[in-house]
């Protein structure tokens, strides 16, 4: 028999239909797992498969979608019983194949979620091992709503079996996953995982799935599933049931199929009649494979990036070099740093983020884990791994929601041998830089030279030229006078490769004074050469400029809508540069930060910096800190004006010299052990560093060694400790206790929905704090 | 997918409870301000409300067991709330993923948003839940909803809950290992209906 990955190439290739409608049709109770039948009813399981393979499809289901060892003690005996059904059913019949089925696990992934990313990949690969034990032909992984968990489901295939692997997502009316996929970005993960065929299933009827083929249509190379359901449901007489029936499904079907999708089968309410007459109709229709799309593309848990004629920002700021703040936020474990980096630069408008978090003195692949998974939290935008460690290159690879850009590889041996094995496993764009052994060549057509040794060993690794964007690298003009012509010229030879090109602007001007005008006009030169990607600083307003006039000048801006917008905004920021009524007191009460942030500037050109501290924000804070102690104003504009104050705070800050920077007055704020409530500590930090108080915020769910550790290394003698349920009051007297024990001078406050003051004198606190206010009080109190 | 039926609505649909907004930002209950506003602005673009619920025949034979069939609830308190009811409406519902992640981006940048959306997406979703409540009832007098980790019912209970409402599947609700649910801003609840409307 024909492998399934060989019959897909040449023919149309038929899916059997939905499995729980057809078994409560033969007694199947409501809420009862249809997977039990595999053991108890076998023989109805078989006669399920059977009246699907009389009704003429190809593949059938093996009977295990909701099995897997979370769910059922029992999952092994299970998939084998599932398997052996369909098994039986195909035997004697030629053509027929046996896909095992394996739909989500049913928790969601981290970081949203509680189920790390290797426990999930742990999950389905103990399915995967017990099916290709059994002998399948293809592994079916179908109805999922996140691309992580896919991905993960992907993973464990191919790491358990060499079984051909099919996958189906659920798209809902509006063309998304539950997560927020567009098909374009499962698409470009899903064809950097290298799957044998891709699509969507369940949730819609085949009318709706229509308006979501197009996407299929525009961006798979891959063969194209669908498997609909009936429609959609419907309750009656206690009953669901689906609003299509089977001659209009499968009239909705053959259009489906003269829109390129291959793989045709049904989901959810139908039945062997669904897809008997989905074959009828669409069995004689000219069988066209799809071609390759040749697009360049990298995605996140959202959407996709493509990389072509419009030039694409990849922002440059999470990168230690030349950044002390980072430096200093990488070994302290500071995420909000790098989190806020990323979310700033997205507003700013990059397409991709670069991550680059080495520093010798830190374990580089577990931040890198950790800041790839926590910038995937807050922002959607496709990163850039950048590192020259292969080991986090890899893990990062693995644990990245979508299919990344991997910054990068080289021409030498040792970095082709190592990168090129893990972007082949895993997906990803792939930055090349043009140095190999001996160094960065002079000469451009010697740069595009080793980018064409790159391009042909990455083709022995299945990594075709649109995956590789060639960076030729920009030296910085003021010690290599020919750089910026060398590097233009390389950009124009490199593209004629075929391939696109990516370049590092900001390294032009390096050494030079009022680096923004080279490196900008540097920028618009590179576009005009052919760049495709820059890595540059997106706060930059020159080069922001040079990117909203070219795509204007370029045709690549409709209508000028974009470079309109963004004119407009520099224009209001211009316009808005002071108000008679304002000042930095009433941008504070009123909770106004970016005001704040410019009257503290005004302020300070002729205002000593402590001044302005004394004089107007210590002030302003009390005004509202006392309105609200008043109930004059209630929590939320309490932290907005702290939040005012802690930006002035910030930029009078830049002004005071280091060492007469006050740290003594600090404190160290936890949210106790058990406990993952953070939003009154956090108000609680708001306020603290409004009032000018360092603190060290430990979290979460912390331990009381970590509190004291805390303390102790800091000198700290003031400790917040957080709780908001009843249950882990405990854990705060045992951390009260312990620091009791460690150094009787370590004075605590207490706080939390939970507290009283009857209850923090009961388990030993210095103070309860009542309210954030309240705990700002006593800790200036004890300073004082 | 037995019986299963759905309600979704905008976010414009449903008017947020001033009271329950007020008492989340511990504000009275006719504060407003403009940073109330644009947090609420951009809350409901991120808002996606479904409900998924089902009628289902509950047997209070035994004292203090509830039992509808796919589960059985020992609880004094729901056994009291529920008696006089032969059926009742087994429900769960969500805001969507994206407020999820919305208020882990603003925890990142502001604490006083952070807090303003939380407060407005609780308040939301309690909403939603009147409001869905509200139109699954019609015809029916009912007793008040219960939610699960109320009183002696633990929140285990959400286990066999989201089961047999396919939460996964069609809401995207899932559990924790501390039956906690993600989406964050979801609800389980039953409410027993006493009788049909004449």
């Amino acid at each position: 028999m024909k492998k399934i990955t060989d019959l897909i190439k040449e023919k149309r290739v038929y899916f059997d239909g939905g499995t729980g409608t057809v078994l409560q049709g033969m007694g199947l109770p409501a809420g009862q797992p249809p997977e039990l039948w595999n053991i108890s009813e076998p023989e109805k399981i078989i006669s399920l498969h059977n009246s699907y393979l009389d009704a003429g499809c190809n593949i059938i289901k093996t009977n295990t979608f909701g099995i897997n060892r979370d769910k059922f003690s029992n999952y092994e005996e299970l998939i084998r019983a599932g398997i052996d059904c369909a098994k039986k059913a195909v035997s004697g019949r030629t053509e027929k194949y046996v896909a095992f089925d394996m739909g989500p696990t049913g928790r969601l992934l981290e970081p949203l979620g509680d189920l790390s990313f290797e426990e999930a990949v742990s999950v389905f690969a103990d399915n995967v091992r017990v099916a290709a034990d059994c002998g399948v032909d293809l592994v079916l992984i179908e109805t999922m709503n996140d691309s992580l968990e896919t991905k993960a489901a992907v993973i464990a295939v191919k790491e358990n079996s060499s079984l051909p692997v099919f996958v189906t997502n659920v798209y809902d009316a509006g063309g998304k996953l539950m997560t927020g996929a567009s098909p374009s970005a499962m698409i470009a993960m899903l064809e950097g995982l290298h799957v044998d065929a891709l699509g969507m299933n369940c949730s819609l009827g085949p009318d709706i799935m229509l308006n979501i083929i197009g996407e299929f249509e525009k961006y798979s190379s891959t063969p194209v599933i669908v498997n609909p359901n009936a429609g959609l449901p419907e309750v009656k007489d206690g009953r669901t049931v689906y609003n299509i029936g089977e001659d209009d499904f499968s009239d909705y079907m053959k259009q489906l199929a003269q829109r390129g999708a291959l793989i045709l089968g049904g989901c959810c309410g139908t039945t062997p009649e669904f897809i008997r007459k989905t074959i009828a109709k669409t069995r004689d229709l000219p069988f066209v494979y799809p071609e390759e799309k040749n697009i360049t593309a990298v995605s996140s848990y959202t959407h996709s990036v493509i990389i072509g004629d419009d030039p694409i920002l990849i922002g440059e700021r999470i990168n230690p070099t030349g950044k002390p703040k980072l430096k200093e936020a990488l070994r302290s474990g500071d995420m909000s740093y790098i989190l806020n980096e990323a979310v700033k630069q997205t507003d700013k408008g990059v397409h991709i983020l670069d991550v680059n978090v080495g520093l010798p003195e830190i374990d580089e692949t577990e931040m890198m884990i950790k800041a790839v998974s926590g910038i995937q939290a807050v922002t959607d935008a496709p990163l850039q791994i950048d590192t020259t460690n292969f080991r986090t290159l890899e893990a990062a690879m693995r644990i990245y929601n979508g299919k990344p850009l991997v910054n990068s590889v080289n021409g030498t041996e040792e970095s082709m041998k190592n990168v090129l094995p893990i972007v082949q496993k895993y997906g990803g764009g792939l930055i090349a830089l043009t140095i190999d052994e001996s160094g960065i060549p002079d000469r451009a057509e010697d740069r595009a030279a080793i980018a064409e040794k790159i391009i042909a060993r990455a083709a022995e690794y299945g990594i075709g030229k649109k995956d590789i964007i060639v960076d030729p690298l920009a030296l910085t003009v003021s010690s290599n006078p020919e750089s910026a012509l060398v590097t233009l010229k390389a950009v124009r030879l490199i593209r004629q490769l075929g391939v696109k090109t990516s370049l590092g602007i900001s390294n032009i001007s390096f050494g030079l004074p009022k680096r923004e005008l080279i490196t900008s006009v540097f920028y618009a030169n590179s576009l005009q050469s052919g760049l495709n990607c820059a890595i540059m600083n997106p706060f930059s307003e020159a080069m922001m400029n040079t990117y909203y006039a070219y795509r204007a000048l370029n045709m690549l801006d409709k209508g000028c809508v974009d470079y309109i917008n963004y004119a407009s905004a520099l224009q209001t920021n211009t316009d808005n540069q002071t108000s008679e009524n304002e000042d930095l007191h009433t941008c504070i009460v009123k909770g106004l930060k970016e005001g704040a942030v410019k009257y503290a500037e005004i302020l300070l050109e002729n205002t000593q910096p402590l001044d302005v501290i004394n004089s107007h924000i210590v002030p302003a804070l009390n005004e509202i800190g006392t309105a609200f102690e008043q109930k004059k104003a209630y929590l939320p504009q309490l932290l907005m004006s702290a939040e005012a104050a802690s930006a002035a705070f910030e930029e009078v800050k830049k002004k005071i010299p280091s060492e007469q920077t006050d740290s003594s007055k600090a404190i160290v704020l936890a949210t106790v052990k058990g406990d993952i409530h953070d939003i009154g500590k956090n108000i609680v930090k708001v306020l603290m560093e409004s009032y000018g108080f360092t603190v060290y915020d430990l979290g979460r769910d912390v331990p009381p060694e970590k509190i004291r550790d805390c303390a102790l290394e800091h000198n700290c003698r003031l400790v917040g400790l957080s709780a908001l349920m009843t249950t882990t009051v405990p854990a705060m007297a045992e951390t009260i206790e312990l620091l009791n024990k460690t150094d009787k001078s370590i004075k605590t406050l207490v706080g939390g929905a939970v507290l009283n003051q009857e209850y923090a004198d009961m388990i030993g606190a210095d103070f309860y704090g009542a309210d954030a206010m309240d705990s700002v009080r006593y800790a200036e109190s004890f300073y004082s | 997918m037995s019986g299963i039926e759905i309600i979704a609505a905008d976010a414009e649909e449903i008017e947020i409870n001033k009271r329950e907004l007020a008492a989340r930002l511990k504000t009275d209950a006719d504060f407003n301000s403009e940073s109330v506003e644009s947090c609420k602005q951009r809350l409901f673009d991120a808002i996606d409300y479904k409900c998924a619920y089902i009628k289902a025949e509950v047997d209070l034979s035994k004292e203090n067991l509830c039992d509808f069939g796919f589960m059985k609830v020992k609880s004094v308190k729901l056994y009291k709330n529920l008696f006089g009811c032969r059926e009742a409406f087994v429900m769960a519902m969500t805001t969507g993923i994206a407020v999820d992640r919305l208020l882990a981006r603003l925890n990142m940048l502001s604490q006083a948003e952070h807090f303003i959306t939380d407060g407005l997406s609780s308040a939301a979703i309690e909403s939603f839940c009147d409001y869905a409540c509200k139109k699954m009832s019609k015809g029916y007098i009912c007793v008040n909803r219960f939610s699960p980790g109320y009183g002696d019912v633990s929140l285990e209970t959400q286990k066999p809950l989201l089961a047999r409402l396919n939460a996964d599947r069609i809401l995207g609700i899932t559990l924790n290992s501390a039956y906690l649910m993600t989406p964050v801003k979801s609800i389980t609840a039953i409410m027993g209906i006493k009788s049909k409307l004449v």
